[in-house]
């Protein structure tokens, strides 16, 4: 067995130990594994081939992927020293970019001796605090075990033990955490700012959530016609809305510019989305995954995948092995990457597009073929975790995608010429201002257009699912050579 | 030379289909902006403002100059009611009035402040204790807004419109109780007459009533309709055709049911922004036409 094969099969059955610890099968695991060892060494005994004897080594890196999640869990629950539900005083430094949305100002904490632990705080809109602040309060801190389950294990994922809400607030001092972090920040506050100057304030909201991230100032009817449309990802800086944005940005770029110049250019892009969101490790995330997915459509015919695919994964479920189970927009992300790298080729041999056509008005066949591939792979996974799922997703994606990349580089070029003149940035906002009508638009029209499809995934309907597409890969992938051999 | 253009074009044809889309779109939004600057421009409208529990409302005179008074609780709500009304590239308001420093009506203004450019800052001179005043005091000066403080007896104008202040007077400014402090403005314009109110309570009311109160269109409701505002005596002088409560959820009880009474006992139409959702009042001088959104 090649090295190459052995890394991907360690790492996999690594990762298939930690998913096993995160759903609480600690004991099952070890029988699973002791199961798969027995079935092992008999084939390799019987059939005399080497890989098993290798496969019954690999498997050990379950148990210890299981071990590596326990030991992580235990760590995280002794860090704690907070006294919940009683008033207590504690003093802690800001360790987020404080958000506001709907008359509340959300940031999170790094508490000071004599406790210990990261906190959610939720307070008045003013006064706004910084990144940094150094905060004394008195209030009650509960516990995130009295949330609702998805919500408390959201935030343990993110490292939050405890949410303390309208506590007696005293600024001590500011300038606390790494001063580039700060500055980061400044720079992406900055450009909110900019946009909120010169546009209306839901337009102001959709731009920064296009090129920041994030469902700020956004009216929570608007929040929930993306959901029923099927948008949201544009305004979520994930791995997901990455992929698919970077896909539409390469797409738009290369009908004008060349291919080197456009990679090099969204590469540009990815690295500025994690510097001015100040590079939070779910964004970090997000963009290697994007990178991953940029780096597909280069050297995709040379190269393969797989391994980078886990590589990638692994180093992000060594940093946080809470991310494999328990963060939704992890696990999009690789389904959308796993979409546009296997699943987009065979959709293109099927119906005998050529990938290197960019005859469509702004690459439109290219956002087609991204947004519907990464949709199929992630469709059990929104319908199991937002109940919805709209068949005219894909329309108002691709009509909406077609824009994005514009828009962006519009909102970026805003940001720019703020800092060089209010009124030059105010007549570029002519220009965007349309173009975010538009799409905001279009959103409301499909979420009013919306087909539910109403389909409970469970375990076994998915099974089925992802097996189909995958003997649809593997058909394709066949046939195709088949011909070619033929066609010789 | 005209060959190789032409060849230049064909060959980057689609290109050019971009281009010219984006020209367009520029183009028809600059003239659209000249026309908006020029159409509707005789006509009064006031809008009370959907903000929730809370008091906002937006004046543009006839001539399209805007006061806004008021912003309601910092929940971005009138920023979202603002972008509703004024065309995407208009970024100026001539006004902004606070009619007294409580958060159910100036916690909206400081995004306002910060987002808009704004002529000047219109309050009665009474400083807030709570901390989120600090802020608005912050935000004026960082974006170097000029603040007038008016007072009983004041006016302001423009063309055949004004605005007269009736409260508070040297006393009232500093009255124990930060409701009675609120501006009262009396607005006169293409025949009609508004009053806002702010949150006065009876002590004003009584106050005003000695003053000779004069018969008036549109009233906006005192202190979101709280049974400690709105004598009868008051409404019956007023006697007001138009009766507008900004109000959302609330544990208050506003609007109470003696202050409706009260109105429907004077023969007044009843809005109210928890009910209608924004409500515009448009005068031309001869009528009056109310929209509201719900």
């Amino acid at each position: 067995m090649p090295s190459y094969d052995i890394f991907f099969f360690g790492a996999l059955f690594f990762l298939v130990g930690i998913l096993f610890a995160s759903i609480g099968l600690n004991f099952w695991t070890l029988v699973i594994v002791f199961v798969f060892l027995v079935a092992c060494l008999a084939l390799g005994y019987s059939t005399k081939q080497k890989k098993f004897f290798l496969f019954s080594c690999l498997v050990f890196f379950t148990v210890l992927g299981s071990l590596f999640y326990t030991w992580d869990d235990q760590r995280f629950t002794k860090e704690t020293n907070l006294v919940f539900d009683e008033k207590i005083s504690f003093s802690g430094i800001v360790v987020s970019n404080p958000k506001i949305s709907s008359g509340v100002q959300e940031f999170s904490v790094d508490l000071k001796n004599p406790f210990s632990g990261k906190i959610l705080f939720k307070t008045n809109v003013y006064p706004e605090y910084k990144y940094g602040d150094e905060l004394k309060f008195e209030g009650i801190v509960k516990s995130t075990e009295q949330l609702s389950e998805g919500y408390a294990k959201y935030l343990e994922k993110e490292g939050v033990v405890g949410l303390v809400s309208f506590p007696k607030t005293e600024i001590l001092g500011s300038g606390g955490g790494p001063p580039i972090k700060s500055f980061l920040f400044g720079i992406r506050n900055k450009i909110a700012e900019s946009f909120a100057k010169v546009l209306s304030s839901h337009e102001a909201a959709f731009l920064g959530g296009l090129t920041l991230g994030g469902t700020e100032g956004l009216p929570q009817s608007f929040k929930e016609a993306m959901r029923s449309s099927g948008t949201t990802h544009l305004v979520a800086l994930s791995g997901y809305n990455i992929s698919i944005i970077i896909t539409a940005i390469m797409g738009t770029l290369a009908y004008f510019l060349s291919r080197r110049l456009s990679f090099i250019l969204a590469t540009i892009v990815i690295v500025g989305f994690v510097l001015m969101t100040g590079a939070e490790a779910s964004v970090v995330r997000a963009a290697i995954m994007g990178f991953l997915v940029l780096l597909a459509g280069e050297v995709g015919r040379l190269f393969d995948f797989r391994n980078a695919i886990i590589f990638a994964g692994l180093l992000m479920v060594l940093e946080n092995p809470k991310v494999l189970v328990f963060d939704i927009g992890f696990q999009l992300s690789f389904l959308a990457l796993l979409g546009i790298i296997y699943l987009k080729p065979s959709i293109e041999k099927f119906f005998k597009i050529d990938p290197k056509d960019k005859s469509g008005f702004l690459n439109w066949r290219e956002n087609l073929l991204t947004t519907a591939s990464a949709q199929f792979m992630v469709l059990p996974l929104l319908i199991a975790n937002f109940d919805q799922f709209s068949l005219t997703s894909f329309i108002a994606n691709v009509l909406i995608l077609g824009l994005i990349p514009v828009t962006m580089a519009l909102g970026f070029l805003i940001a720019g010429l703020s800092l060089v003149s209010y009124s030059l940035s105010l007549i570029l906002s002519w220009i965007v201002s349309p173009l975010l009508k538009i799409e905001i638009g279009f959103i409301e029209l499909f979420a009013k257009l919306a087909i539910p499809l109403k389909v409970q995934f469970g375990l076994v309907l998915s099974l089925i699912y992802y097996g189909l597409i995958i003997a649809f890969i593997v058909y394709v992938q066949r046939f195709n050579s088949v011909r070619r051999k033929t066609q010789k | 030379m005209f060959k190789d253009l032409t060849l230049f074009v064909e060959k980057h044809r689609n290109k050019f289909i971009v281009l010219i889309i984006a020209l367009v779109i520029l183009d028809v939004s600059v003239w659209g902006r000249v026309f908006a600057l020029n159409f509707d421009n005789h006509n009064l409208n006031l809008y009370f403002l959907d903000v929730g529990q809370g008091d906002s409302q937006l004046v543009i005179l006839p001539g399209g100059v805007k006061i806004l008074i008021d912003g309601g609780q910092p929940n971005g709500k009138v920023l979202e009611e603002l972008g509703k009304i004024l065309p995407p590239t208009d970024r100026y308001i001539d006004l902004v009035m606070m009619s007294h420093p409580q958060l159910d009506h100036f916690g909206g203004l400081i995004e306002v402040l910060k987002r808009y450019k704004v002529g000047a800052f219109l309050t009665s001179g009474r400083e807030g204790t709570i901390q989120a005043f600090k802020s608005l005091k912050e935000t004026l000066e960082e974006n170097k807004i000029k603040t007038i403080i008016l007072g009983k007896g004041d006016k302001v104008h423009y063309l055949k419109s004004a605005f007269d202040v009736l409260s508070p007077d040297k006393n009232f400014v500093l009255d124990k109780e930060l409701n009675n402090t609120s501006l009262v403005v009396e607005l006169e314009s293409n025949n009609s007459k508004t009053l806002f109110t702010g949150d006065i309570g009876f002590d004003i009311e009584n106050h005003l009533l000695a003053e000779n109160l004069r018969d008036i269109s549109i009233l906006k409701v005192a202190h979101h309709g709280s049974k400690y505002s709105s004598l009868a005596n008051f409404l019956q002088a007023s006697k007001p055709e138009v009766a507008v409560i900004g109000v959302g959820k609330n544990s208050y009880g506003h609007p109470t049911k003696e202050t409706l009474g009260k109105l429907r006992d004077i023969g007044a139409s009843i809005f109210r922004t928890d009910k209608n959702g924004t409500v515009q009042v448009l005068i031309n001088g001869n009528s009056a036409k109310i929209f509201s959104e719900k």
